[in-house]
């Protein structure tokens, strides 16, 4: 975990090196049942919880044997139809949360990277008017609890599939690829490349010449985001992190912009 | 190290929300607290209804006057005249006071009202005062609220023939979180429970969310997704959201806001007609007060008046011998208050910005609040959106406050067999929450608009070598410098084992959970270990009292930059 310390990184890769994510405290707290309501819970966190500690393989396993088929409400004991159960149709409980479904399980999709987005809205808002907190209010300490939890992990859901990076990282994670968010940069050309728009974000001098960094950005996410679908398509995995790698740092630099915006 | 352990206490005076677990039978009222009017409605089995008072009003105006022993506010009272409102007796304007410390411009900008607020300029809370047979009575904005909103809660009472205890209240966007707790003490000081406080424009926003639910109904799986730009102003607050709703469902996008309204155009104009009004009114003797509420009644009348003509004749005697006899035209009415204009069009470019919207994909430009019916406002929403006309279904002066009664039968867990209650809004955090690094500079922790509850990190270190205590100075705000934002309160940690500085990590974490309370969760941990070097330390915050002004400052004298920390993050 500790192979990146902050000290013994050179200067360049410190100037690149973004700290997304990091120890987590829920992660130094999972000993003591946690003191506040888990907002969001703690496996769903992949974007600052993605450190090597994260189950990325017990994960899959967990998946695979996806054997509680006949989930029962724990309200009115009615019979799930189905893996998937998140909210009883029979008694309009909000059930507790279940970590093998996965994000595209939940939005009801085909596991691959080639998504309609556009779709995506819809089912979120579906989903988030039956789980939302906010319409549990009257009901037990119990169930307002569970859609705390169930109504953050849709949320994460929706954020995660409806952003092609992050949903890159996610389905290799459900594949048992860990993605290293924290590694430093050792292609020597992607290195010249980034510090090289980097200087030209930070001497633009208007924002037209923003824009136009932009735009190339966008192109060259577009095309490594196609690099990624085929790379993972053929299970090629080294090509596909490579892929991630090259838009992480587009991205980035994407992020930089529009705070110069 | 010397010192004692440090201990937080956390401040839940305000909120009574562990007792709230208890079903609800009653359905909780909205009521619209505006800086100038208010207003409550309540949701009748069908539909929502606006309340009215024994004068049949159903817009009451927001003052409470201290002129007997027993101080009435704008709901029962009848005011023989609107002078009387501004005789000095009368408190009003509270919600722009509310929370706020005497260094606050908006404080200062408040010195003109005929009532005494006056201020010592070191970050305490301001000094408001009533005249009261010649005696300047001292209260606070939470208590003349709290009278305020003891009438509302009498006057709902008689009429729904019910004890009223849960309410859904709406606050303006740009409210810090420490405003907000000073709006939940108020209201438990009149005996109300807050189920829930909405920022105004998204108030709104779910009643649109209902009219285009009902616009489409039998289309279950909700419709097409529709896109709705809402801008709200009112006396004292100008807001503005992007909303995408679809079944029901609003999804806040973007928020934005500032202390900008009516109030500011009406003093632009007071100052315009009286150049040297502040000076001459700042004694606050008795024939001053009449004198400034000659004007402020005569400014008003000619802003009304400009809405609807050209051109408008003031012919106003203040005593004293001075008189302002003037023609003031449209033209020159909107040059006198161009910056507040301008900062309108900003916010509205703002929001649409952060809700990555174009303005062509915008079904509805929503425009309400007194301020809407100002026609430099409607073209300037309208021409920033590129459109013709605005969205015509809603009462800009009720809009909020019926958003407000479908949130609170919503949130009492009622349903209605027409599915006119089948909503939600999903809620963003209306300003950054993030803590003070190196310099003095601003890191947010959880950006503007995140969507709630939500939770989240960032790691930090220490900037001296053997640095073994670190302040945690949590702020809430969009400035760069920590300066320019509010102060939520501030965690010590100590402890912390000696190593070169860029050593320790120090994680931050914050939570916003689905009751809207945030908590700031501090650890540390030293490389090549899993486990925090010291226990963590969770703090539900805000912390800070009244007078917190000074507390930045006194934090600086003490400990300058020596428990500074730095983020680990670095930018590229």
């Amino acid at each position: 975990m500790w192979k990146n310390k902050v000290w013994n990184l050179t200067l360049l890769s410190t100037i690149l090196r973004r700290r997304t994510t990091l120890l987590s405290i829920s992660h130094f707290q999972s000993n003591s049942t946690s003191h506040f309501p888990p907002a969001i819970s703690r496996t769903s966190n992949f974007d600052f919880l993605g450190n090597s500690n994260f189950p990325g393989k017990t994960f899959c396993s967990e998946s695979a044997e996806k054997s509680h088929v006949h989930v029962r409400c724990w309200s009115c004991g009615n019979v799930a139809n189905g893996s998937l159960f998140l909210f009883c149709d029979s008694c309009r409980s909000v059930q507790p949360l279940d970590q093998s479904v996965d994000y595209f399980q939940i939005f009801g999709l085909e596991r691959k990277y080639d998504i309609g987005v556009e779709n995506l809205e819809g089912k979120y808002k579906d989903w988030q008017k039956k789980l939302h907190p906010d319409l549990v209010h009257s009901k037990s300490e119990k169930e307002r609890g569970f859609a705390a939890e169930q109504s953050a992990r849709v949320i994460d859901a929706y954020r995660t599939l409806s952003k092609p990076l992050l949903r890159a990282i996610y389905i290799m994670r459900l594949e048992g690829v860990d993605v290293d968010e924290e590694e430093t940069l050792s292609d020597p050309e992607l290195l010249s490349e980034i510090l090289e728009i980097r200087e030209a974000v930070e001497e633009a001098a208007d924002s037209r010449e923003l824009n136009q960094i932009q735009s190339q950005m966008q192109e060259k996410l577009d095309h490594w985001s196609n690099s990624f679908a085929n790379a993972f398509q053929c299970r090629k995995f080294e090509e596909a992190l490579n892929s991630i790698r090259r838009m992480t740092y587009y991205q980035r630099v994407n992020e930089e912009i529009v705070k110069k915006l | 190290m010397a010192e004692p352990a440090y201990t937080v206490a956390s401040d839940s005076e305000t909120t009574g929300e562990e007792k709230s677990s208890s079903a609800f039978p009653e359905i909780a009222i909205g009521i619209d607290v505006g800086t100038s009017k208010c207003s409550v409605a309540v949701w009748n089995g069908s539909e929502v209804e606006l309340l009215k008072n024994t004068r049949n009003q159903k817009m009451m105006r927001s003052y409470v006057t201290f002129k007997d022993d027993i101080p009435s506010g704008g709901v029962s009272n009848q005011l023989s005249h609107e002078h009387e409102m501004l005789s000095g007796a009368a408190i009003f304007n509270m919600k722009r006071l509310i929370g706020r410390v005497d260094t606050d411009p908006v404080v200062h900008s408040s010195k003109s009202l005929p009532f005494l607020v006056q201020t010592l300029d070191i970050g305490v809370r301001p000094f408001i005062a009533a005249l009261v047979n010649n005696v300047w009575r001292s209260t606070t904005p939470e208590e003349v609220l709290a009278i305020f909103l003891v009438e509302l809660k009498a006057m709902a009472e008689v009429q729904l023939k019910r004890a009223i205890r849960n309410v859904v209240l709406t606050i303006p966007v740009s409210f810090s979180r420490f405003q907000v707790t000073r709006i939940e003490r108020a209201c438990a000081m009149a005996g109300l429970h807050v189920l829930r406080l909405m920022p105004e424009p998204t108030a709104v926003a779910l009643l649109y969310a209902q009219q285009q639910q009902q616009d489409v109904h039998e289309n279950i799986g909700g419709g097409s997704e529709k896109i709705a730009l809402i801008f709200n102003m009112g006396a004292g607050y100008c807001d503005v959201a992007v909303t995408a709703t679809a079944g029901g469902v609003s999804q806040i996008k973007a928020l934005a806001g500032s202390t900008i309204g009516g109030e500011d155009i009406l003093q632009n104009m007071m100052h315009h007609l009286l150049p040297d009004s502040e000076i001459l009114f700042s004694n606050h003797g008795i024939n001053e007060i009449k004198s400034m509420g000659l004007l402020r009644v005569a400014t008003q009348d000619a802003i009304y008046k400009l809405s609807s003509q050209n051109s408008v004749q003031i012919d106003v005697d203040l005593g004293n011998e001075l008189k302002i006899c003037k023609v003031v035209d449209r033209e020159e009415f909107e040059e006198v208050n161009r910056k507040v204009f301008e900062k309108c069009e900003s916010l509205i470019i703002q929001c649409l910005h952060d809700a990555k919207v174009e303005t062509k994909d915008v079904t509805d430009i929503i425009a309400v609040g007194g301020c809407s019916y100002i026609p430099k406002i409607r073209n300037l929403v309208m021409s920033i959106c590129k459109r013709q006309e605005l969205y015509k279904g809603m009462n800009p002066l009720e809009a909020a406050v019926c958003g407000a009664a479908l949130e609170g039968a919503v949130a009492s867990g009622i349903s209605d067999p027409f599915g006119s209650l089948d909503l939600l809004t999903i809620q963003v955090t209306p300003l950054a929450i993030g803590i003070r690094v190196e310099e003095n500079n601003f890191v947010p922790i959880i950006p503007r608009n995140t969507t709630m509850p939500t939770r989240k990190e960032l790691a930090f270190t220490t900037v001296r070598d053997n640095q073994t205590e670190v302040l945690i100075v949590v702020y809430e705000g969009e400035g760069e410098k920590v300066g320019k934002n509010h102060l939520l309160g501030y965690i010590k940690i100590m402890g912390i084992p000696p190593a070169p500085k860029g050593v320790p990590e120090i994680n931050v974490c914050m939570d916003i959970d689905a009751s809207n309370v945030l908590r700031v969760l501090a650890g540390v941990v030293l490389p090549g270990s899993r486990h925090p070097a010291i226990p963590v330390m969770e703090v539900r915050m805000p912390t800070v009292d009244d007078g917190h002004g000074w507390c930045a400052e006194a934090l600086d004298r003490t400990y300058g930059s020596a428990l500074d920390l730095v983020t680990v993050q670095k930018k590229i």
